[in-house]
Formats: structure tokens, sequence, C-alpha cells
């Protein structure tokens, strides 16, 4: 009996040691690219294995400078500047853009809106000149705004003179699907940072599971728990503690609601998404912020398309069953199926 | 006698070998290393063994970044929110992010974390 638990105990340990002191046996070499890049206003951390040549860092640095100087909604050249002044647009990333918008509009009762532009303005977060606008203010703006006014063909968008679109729910997630087939395509791996937006590409070098931390919410130093996640897979966060204002002893985050047009408040800190489509990832993070944690986990029951993260204002984390065994580092409590 | 003697050894060989394969999987080692970027360039790269300060300046704005005790900190900044300085002394990631100022604090090292989802 004794000798048997010996056995077992060595090799348990044999096997451990082989887990740490052989972690790249048997796995090919893969020279690591990095690059950094600033652009749709965040910083852009690409790390790829495989790219030999540096071709497909060139390619992709070009792709998320095209679309920084296409998607932007402040910039005076940008093709999304011209549609916002002209009404009327054929750009085949915009295009695709808001047919995708309406799509995920659509299958979340309305909860993404790209045409708050104007409402956000109000409240002055693109400027950083943030305050509460007075409620009339806010009503006079409603008639431009909502999914309605967008007329979509397959090759143009056009809107109603008023009416502004923002693909800053979006236009990450976008960028980080086109990296993403274009990487595949060359047989490269990688992971992405777009932003606080992640993409993952194939395996790293090793084989092992990539590892992502979760920002934690009340204390955006460190991260409330970690992931282990394989594969191509989008992560993308929405929360109240990256882009908000205090007023009067109250938090207004960012992202606006846009039945009330004002910023979502509720419990909810922040939702991470986790999908195959980075765009659906970006669209429903911002969506099921907007929803609550109640609709958002009845979303997912409809969808079963993506799974999801919530954490609470009391700091409870709940993840959908599909990452309870992916969740490396933390606690939570698991969505009924 | 020399049974117990190699049941010891066993167990604390199992136990070491366990602890490092927890920490490869779950841990986080202060980082030596962190990198100071603004607007998308590496400007900056500090020891965390050496005590410093240093004025980070972007086209939006400007940073100090201090070094003290093997940890990094925005100590002041030019930035509206402030949410760069009150992300306190670290020494691993997730980064520290100025978004106003294009300016971020990276660490090197720190662990197994492939990326932080923010």
């Amino acid at each position: 009996m004794k000798k048997r638990i010996f056995s077992l105990l060595l090799a348990l340990a044999l096997l451990l040691a082989g887990c740490n002191l052989l972690p790249d046996a048997g796995a090919r070499p893969r020279e690591l690219s990095e690059s950094s890049i600033w652009a749709m206003d965040t910083q852009m951390d690409l790390r790829l294995y495989g790219d030999t040549d540096g071709t497909v860092m060139t390619e992709l640095t070009a792709t998320l400078n095209r679309l920084d100087r296409t998607l932007s909604a402040t910039a005076a050249d940008s093709a999304l500047t011209a549609l916002n002044e002209s009404g009327w647009t054929d750009d085949k990333d915009i295009v695709y853009l808001a047919a995708n918008a309406r799509r995920i509009s659509e299958q979340t009762a309305g909860a993404l809106d790209i045409t708050l532009l104007p409402v956000s303005r109000l409240w002055g977060f693109p400027t950083d000149s943030c305050g509460v606008p007075a409620a009339g203010e806010l009503e006079a703006l409603r008639d431009n705004v909502g999914m309605d006014k967008l007329t979509l063909t397959d090759e143009s968008v056009s809107v109603p003179a008023g009416t502004k679109l923002d693909f800053g729910a979006l236009a990450k997630g976008y960028a980080a699907d086109l990296c993403r087939a274009r990487m595949e395509e060359a047989g490269v791996s990688g992971i992405l940072a777009l932003g606080g937006n992640i993409q993952t590409v194939g395996t790293k070098p090793d084989g092992s599971d990539w590892i992502i931390g979760v920002q934690d919410p009340n204390d955006t130093g460190r991260y409330i728990l970690t992931l282990r996640l394989s594969g191509a897979k989008a992560v993308v966060s929405s929360g109240d503690y990256q882009r908000y204002f205090m007023q009067d002893g109250v938090r207004y985050c960012h992202i606006l609601d846009p039945e009330t047009l004002a910023p979502v408040r509720g419990s909810l800190r922040s939702v991470t998404v986790v999908a195959e489509e980075g765009l659906l990832a970006d669209g429903l993070s911002t969506a099921l912020y907007v929803l609550g944690r109640e609709a958002g986990t009845e979303l997912w029951r409809q969808r079963g398309d993506f799974e999801a993260l919530w954490i609470e204002d009391d700091g409870s984390v709940w993840v959908t069953p599909g990452l309870k065994d992916r969740v490396a580092e933390g606690d939570f409590r698991v969505i009924e199926p | 006698m020399k049974t117990r003697y190699w049941a010891l050894l066993l167990g604390a060989v199992f136990l070491v070998l366990a602890g490092l394969t927890a920490r490869q999987f779950f841990g986080v080692k202060p980082a030596a290393q962190a990198q100071v970027w603004a607007d998308g360039e590496l400007v900056r790269t500090l020891d965390l063994s050496e005590d410093g300060e240093y004025r980070i300046e972007s086209a939006e704005g400007w940073n100090i970044v201090t070094v003290s005790g093997g940890r990094a900190a925005v100590t002041a900044a030019s930035c509206p929110d402030g949410d760069c300085v009150r992300c306190g002394q670290k020494n691993a990631n997730p980064p520290i992010v100025c978004l106003p100022n294009r300016v971020s604090v990276q660490f090197s090292d720190s662990g197994d974390l492939d990326g932080v989802v923010r």
C-alpha cells in the first residue's frame, strides 16, 4: 500500500516537473514581434508570433491607422465626419459597421444606439467638459436620435440633417476582426490589446492558454480575476469606471441609455463579453451594460453565441457557465442556464 | 524509519513542484522594469530597483512618474480626471493608463498575464 502511495506521489512529482521544467518541449519556436501605436484615441499593443519578416505587423498597423482616419468622429477630414456633415457616405467600413450596428441594436431591444453623438457632446464626454445638461436641452435632441434614422443600402448609409453617428462602441471590435482575419490567413498567432479590448489569435508558442486579467472596477490598478482562453477570442469590457465625471456625489459614466439619453445608472460596474466575433463582443458589451445584469442574462439565454461576466457594485462577480471553467483566479457566481 | 524519510522527501518534492505549478498558472510576480509610453512611442524604460522621478511629456500634457521601493506610480499629472494618479504604486500589470494625456506605464515580466481587458 505504502509503495503504491510512493509511486503515485513520484508519478505526480514527475508530471509536475514535466509541466514546469519542459514547457516548450515539442513546441516550434516562433519569433515574437511587438509594436505599439496610438489609434482610435487609445494605445494599441500588438504582439505577434511567427511574423518572420514583419509583413503582417506592417499590414495590421496600416489597417488600424486607416480605421482611425476613417472612423474618427472628431477629425475634420474623416469619412465619418463627412457623413455627419453631408448625411451620406459610401465608405465600405462605415456601411459595414452601420449594418452591423443595426443588427445588434435589433437583437438587444435598442440598447445599442450609434446615433447618440450629439447627446454625448451635450453631456461633454468627447471634450472632457462634462456636466449635467438641462432636461429641455436633452429632449430637444430626441428627434435626431434613434437607429430608425439610418437609411441603409448595400453600398451606402444616409442620415437626416442633425443625426450624427459614432462607432465608438464597435470600431475597435471591427478592427480586431480585420486584424485577426489577416493573422489567420498568414498563419500568425498573437494577442492584440486595442485599448481595453483584447483579441487572441491562435495559440501561444508553448501551446498554453492565453491568460487575460479582467480589470477591477473598484480598483483599476488591479484585476479582479483572470480568464484562461484558447484560440481566437475577442474579450471586451464596458463599465462606468473608465470615462465618467462626478457631480453632487453622483457618478455619471460615458455610456448613455438610448431611452433616457442619460448615463446608465444602476448597480452594475462592468460587463465583459467573450465571443468569437470582435465586433459582436464590442457591441454586446455596451448593450449588456445598458440592459443591466437581469436583462443581459436573459439575452445570453436566448442567444448562446457569447459568454459574459458581470461585476456588481457590491464586488460580486457573475459569469455564464461557459466561463466557469475558464476562471483561473478569483471568486465568482455562475448564472443559471 | 527509512520509509518515513522517503515519504517526507517525496512529500516535500511534491509540495514544491505543486507550488511552482500553481505559481505558473495563478501567480503574478513583480516586474523588474516598467516601460513608459507617450503618444504610442516608448519614451523611457525604468529600472524599478532605482528610485527616481521622471517627467513625461506628451502632445496632450505631462505626467510625473515616480519609482520608489520597487514600484512605479504616476504621482502628478496635467490630465483633468486624475485616474492615473489614483492607480497608486504598482509593480505589475494592469498598466497605469492616462487616456487624456496618451501616456501609459506598462510592466514587463509581471507574471503570466497576456493582457488585461478593461
